[in-house]
């Protein structure tokens, strides 16, 4: 808002005074907000952590069994047992609220199966085909987590983003140009005041 | 909803192992893309897996709408470093690089 837009009355001073209190009580919550969606984000961080670790030694541990499967079985044999799994694992997406966020909350079920529910014939394979199935079982119930984990800080890191935004939005723009504006208008009646009583001395002056 | 796994035939066939049924060999890297991009818009695949070499190969607007996009979520796993791009929004948006 220019200076020179503004008209010096009492009515604008008074809504103006509105409009700083309104800002101020804003600029508080989102600084709150903003605040508490740091503090979720560190909670977030080190579980992510975590689960990065956990999703790359689970991955090469999956990697060490398949090639020592495939040495044995031959690759043929591994990929017949892999093409008569049958159950496949479902996941089931829920959401949940952190500070108005919504963030989704990922279940998982038949990731991880019986011997006998894998489907492959128990006879016809050796177990290295078992601890490989096992492993990749494995590493997809990691995957399953980190997935739900990551799409969290994404959503909480795009929050935390926008709310700062407006944060400094308000305490570097809004609020300063409210108090400018204020100011200038306190002083402009105040001259016009000072102009009055002038004149009326002059007028008192003149007719006596 | 289901798991999607995308990469040459050797990096499927454990997934497959482990029974998730919607897997894409990628020989080439036109059909990387093809199948990336198919994956995205399937309403059914809540979680795509990608090697992080594959990850590497694909344009870098793909990438960008990979790494943003949360549904479905992709993971991209097998690299060192998994979270170059989430070490990026974290300098972003908090303003200190809090990743390691």
């Amino acid at each position: 808002m220019a200076l020179r837009d503004i008209k010096p009355t009492r009515s604008e001073l008074i809504a103006l005074k509105r409009r700083i209190a309104l800002s101020e009580r804003g600029y508080k919550i989102l600084k709150m907000k903003r605040d508490g969606l740091i503090l979720e984000f560190f909670k977030i961080l080190e579980q992510a952590k975590d689960s990065r670790g956990e999703l790359l030694a689970k991955y090469r541990r999956a990697v060490e069994t398949m090639a020592f499967a495939n040495t044995i079985e031959g690759a043929i044999g591994v990929k017949s047992a892999a093409f008569s799994v049958k159950e496949v694992p479902q996941i089931d997406l829920k959401s949940k609220n952190i500070m108005g966020v919504v963030v989704p909350e990922i279940e998982s079920s038949k990731v991880k199966k019986s011997l006998v529910d894998r489907g492959y014939g128990v006879l016809g394979t050796t177990s290295a085909i078992d601890e490989t199935a096992l492993a990749f079982e494995e590493l997809v119930e990691a995957i399953i987590e980190s997935a739900e984990i990551e799409t969290t800080m994404k959503r909480l890191l795009e929050e935390i983003e926008s709310t700062k935004r407006r944060v400094n939005a308000l305490e570097f723009k809004v609020i300063p140009e409210l108090t400018e504006a204020r100011d200038f208008i306190k002083m402009r009646l105040d001259e016009m005041e000072r102009e009055e009583l002038f004149r009326l001395k002059k007028i008192k002056a003149r007719s006596v | 909803m289901e798991i999607a796994v995308i990469g040459n035939s050797e990096f499927i066939l454990g997934f497959r192992l482990a029974g998730i049924r919607k897997t894409y060999a990628a020989e080439n890297d036109e059909k990387l893309i093809q199948f990336i991009t198919g994956a995205l818009d399937d309403a059914e695949v809540g979680i795509l897996v990608l090697n992080s070499k594959d990850m590497e190969r694909v344009p870098r607007r793909l990438q960008v709408t990979l790494e943003n996009s949360v549904k479905p979520t992709v993971i991209a796993i097998g690299g060192e470093e998994g979270g170059a791009s989430m070490r990026e929004k974290i300098k972003r948006s908090v303003g200190v690089d809090l990743w390691k």
